[in-house]
């Protein structure tokens, strides 16, 4: 963390050298596992080739638009979403479902059905101050039994000669996920950067009470907050169904908790106020490049799974020891 | 020691004297507690200046002094949370370091603490036990619940059952348990600091009970309070605390309210401060029957835009309460307030806001600033809405709010990018005072104390600042607790006692010992100074 600490500050003016060694130590986690992780990468055969960093990011692109999307929750602070996975099935079943009435419609409906579900979570949480990670949950429990009863518990597929070329194409020689991720991301962060909505995010998450004595609009913010997690976790659904070419309750996977480890490796404050979208989008990767990395060296998927609780566990202690400095 | 019973403030402060155990010894009694010299700074501030007191077992002593006397630096000395700069401590007449709270809980000395320190959840019985030094881990149920209705009954609550939970109690009731949780720690010397800010006059019978109790059994009490009833009832002796040292300290029965006026205010109060703004005449603000339950009581007033209107009270006196009211942080206030001519609902902040009220918090940290976020961030928290077109926000349009405010309010430009916690108090506050200012459409600015823990140069500052608000045709509400802010900012003072209102006058019509008195003497009581 140290060489990216050093670096800007000498040639940022004096002025603002504090604020933003503020910032840096945020992203110091992802630095450190950086350096690992690059040290690890060039010394495992076949990781850096193009095919393999390729496989990388569009293993990391799933997980990662929910993971992106996710943020805006963080920084307001209320923590996670314990159901965005489940959000994302649902509206790969959506999709896959109105399909039958046209490709750009099945897209905006399934966007819709995300953002709507979970906007309806945000407004519980911000009008009603509701514990988020209960909302989150029994809402995870609605959707997919919603889901279920509609679609009798069966996967639902695409209908006979529905045409998602786009979806599943590589311009470029990159899979459209790649660019859906990168988009997400650039997209979010102009949200959070460059609006209104983003600058009171920060404020809210920061401190309620402070905001709720500003007058700013809690509840608006927070469904807001809400909404935007829903379209991507719903994005990542179209994308799921466009893979598999059908869609079940089951494409939930472990998404929910990726997305969480994700947007913490990316060092975001799990207290809220602080964070963005790139951070999220870099821990994505940083977990997808140690997933690939034991895969490679031919790691068993215990020992997969065990590098990714111990990124997360280092992530927690860095995390600690850079805003115990920074302050 | 014989020197604190005289009149002559002077030999207060004899060392020499007031060290020496035998000093006390004509009295037969040797001082529980003997405190000499005692000097506390904090920078450039002294706060204590050489205090010195003594106190007997089996004695009540009363604190008074106004905000900023030096009562809670003394408080904190002795419970251990401040270490003195110079002077010493004697516990019978053994020289004793208090370095931290627990050193103090062991010598007997335990800290009522403004805050009530209850936790809602626990039982009656738990809370008893809560924080002691020594306790064992584990308690037995039977010996807690014991326990528990032996120290209840001390304080005259053998009514509760050990087993209720603390929430379901009273404030009185709450207070008369953390009484009680200090008599379970073994106090030889119980503290307490404006222990009945909050309570009714009933409850606080009972609280003066417990201490009359406790005194019985030999253990010594400070009551430190702005009350003067209430302190020349309880106490055997009173110190009057003045500008960081002990300017009396005499036996109540040669004192009265009158002289205990006069001891506070030294000669503060013959200064007169330059003459007021001429207020306006309009009715901006209107506030008719308002109410908080249990800490406002049917107050109404009206003033005219542009004018500061100084609301003086102690803690508790619903001061800050009318404040919070208005600014619709109180859901359960009821009554009308117009904010020039439109009528303005309770309960919403957003509302309030609407109608052009803008509220500053007493408590900075926690209610006033994002800490995590720029100066710019605080700065502009307010304004984003205007700031931005269709929801865009450009970083330029930020920077140039921000810059403005920043130049206005006499902060660096280049720190505009820094987290606002590396901010000193004073800067703090005037990063909140900029968030209201050069705003048209704000007719009422509300602040709750706003120069609490602000040294004196950032003081001055921030009433230059609330000056420039107000000359801008804001009506401008603030409460405080210190006389001398009263008296240089406000064109109008409102003194409050108990949830009312005891007087609204032009501040060339009243003086520093009128409002000084109204603040601290309940007019219900009748007035025998």
């Amino acid at each position: 963390m140290s060489v990216t600490a050093a670096g800007p500050d000498s040639t940022t003016a004096f002025a603002s050298q504090r604020g933003d060694r503020t910032r840096l130590m945020l992203f110091a986690p992802v630095a450190v596992f950086g350096v690992f992780l690059a040290v690890a990468a060039a010394s495992t055969s076949g990781f850096l080739t193009t095919g393999n960093l390729k496989s990388v990011l569009l293993s990391s692109a799933f997980v990662g638009i929910i993971a992106v999307g996710m943020t805006p929750i963080t920084i307001g602070g209320n923590l996670f979403s314990l159901s965005l996975g489940v959000t994302a099935a649902v509206c790969a079943m959506a999709f896959t479902y109105f399909l039958r009435l046209g490709f750009g419609e099945a897209i905006v409906l399934a966007l819709a059905i995300g953002g709507l579900a979970c906007g309806l979570q945000g407004w519980l949480v911000g009008a009603l101050g509701a514990n988020p990670i209960i909302v989150t949950i029994a809402a995870g429990l609605l959707q997919a039994a919603v889901a279920t009863w509609i679609s009798g518990g069966t996967s639902v597929l695409a209908p006979k000669g529905a045409s998602f070329h786009l979806l599943t194409s590589s311009p470029l020689g990159f899979a459209f996920p790649i660019y859906a991720f990168i988009g997400a991301t650039v997209a979010v962060e102009i949200v959070l950067r460059r609006t209104r909505f983003g600058s009171e995010l920060y404020l809210v998450g920061d401190s309620k009470a402070a905001a709720r004595a500003a007058a700013l609009n809690i509840t608006r913010i927070t469904t807001g907050a809400f909404t935007i997690s829903g379209i991507c976790a719903a994005g990542a659904g179209v994308l799921l169904a466009s893979t598999y070419n059908t869609a079940t309750l089951n494409l939930q996977g472990t998404y929910s908790y990726d997305a969480i480890a994700a947007v913490l490796v990316g060092g975001n404050a799990v207290a809220g106020g602080r964070g963005s979208a790139i951070q999220s989008f870099l821990g994505a990767l940083v977990i997808a490049a140690a997933t690939s990395i034991a895969l490679l060296r031919g790691y068993s998927t215990g020992v997969q799974i065990l590098i990714r609780g111990l990124i997360l566990l280092g992530v927690v202690v860095l995390l600690q020891i850079a805003t115990a400095r920074s302050r | 020691m014989p020197n604190g019973r005289r009149r002559d403030p002077a030999s207060l402060t004899t060392p020499a004297d007031a060290a020496s155990p035998v000093a006390s010894q004509d009295d037969g009694v040797e001082p529980f507690l003997a405190v000499t010299d005692v000097v506390k700074a904090y920078g450039a501030v002294e706060a204590l200046k050489g205090v010195s007191v003594d106190i007997a077992p089996g004695e009540v002593l009363g604190i008074c002094g106004h905000n900023g006397a030096g009562k809670s630096t003394l408080m904190k000395i002795l419970s251990g949370l401040e270490s003195p700069d110079h002077g010493s401590l004697r516990i019978r007449g053994q020289l004793v370091q208090l370095r931290q709270p627990q050193d103090a809980q062991r010598h007997g000395i335990v800290l009522l603490d403004q805050e009530f320190s209850i936790v809602p959840v626990l039982t009656v019985a738990e809370n008893l036990v809560l924080g002691n030094v020594g306790e064992r881990v584990l308690v037995r149920s039977g010996a807690l619940q014991r326990r528990a209705r032996e120290l209840l009954a001390r304080v005259g609550l053998s009514h509760i059952p050990p087993e209720t939970p603390a929430e379901q109690l009273q404030l009185g009731e709450r207070q008369l348990v953390e009484i009680a949780r200090l008599l379970g720690r073994d106090a030889t010397l119980l503290i307490l600091d404006e222990p009945t800010a909050a309570l009714s006059r009933g409850e606080i019978a009972r609280v003066f009970d417990a201490v009359r109790g406790v005194a019985a059994d030999g253990r010594s009490v400070i009551f430190v309070s702005h009350r003067l009833d209430e302190v020349l009832t309880l106490c055997d002796r009173v110190m009057v605390m003045r500008d960081g040292r002990a300017v009396a300290t005499e036996p109540t029965r040669s004192l009265d309210k009158g002289r205990l006026v006069d001891l506070m205010l030294g000669a503060a109060g013959q200064e007169l401060p330059a003459a007021p703004r001429r207020a306006a005449e309009d009715q901006a603000v209107t506030v008719s029957e308002l109410s908080v339950p249990g800490r406002v009581d049917q107050v109404q007033f009206a003033f005219g835009s542009g004018t500061i209107v100084g609301v003086a009270g102690q803690v508790g006196s619903g001061a800050s309460a009318i404040l919070r009211a208005m600014a619709g942080l109180t859901p359960d206030a009821t009554g009308r307030v117009t904010v020039r001519g439109r009528q303005v609902r309770f309960a919403a902040p957003r509302r309030a806001k609407a109608a052009g009220i803008q509220y500053i918090s007493n408590d900075r940290k926690a209610e006033g600033l994002f800490l995590s976020q720029t100066i710019e961030g605080n700065l502009n928290a307010t304004r984003f809405s205007r700031l931005s077109s269709n929801g865009w926000l450009s970083p330029r349009a930020r920077l140039r709010s921000a810059a403005a405010l920043a130049s206005l309010v006499g902060i660096p430009a280049e720190r505009l990018r820094s987290p606002v916690r590396t901010l000193s108090g004073g800067n703090q506050q005037k990063v909140l005072l900029g968030r209201c200012l050069r705003n048209e459409s704000l007719a009422l600015l509300l602040l709750d104390d706003p120069t609490r823990g602000v040294d004196v140069g950032g003081r001055a500052e921030i009433h230059r600042l609330i000056r420039l608000a107000a000359a801008g045709g804001t009506t401008v509400l603030f409460s405080s607790t210190e006389l001398d802010e009263i008296m240089e900012l406000s064109d109008v003072v409102v003194t409050m006692f108990a949830g009312r209102i005891v007087s609204i006058s032009a501040r060339q019509d009243t003086s520093p010992e009128r409002v000084l008195r109204e603040m601290t003497q309940d007019p219900a009581a009748g007035s025998n100074a």
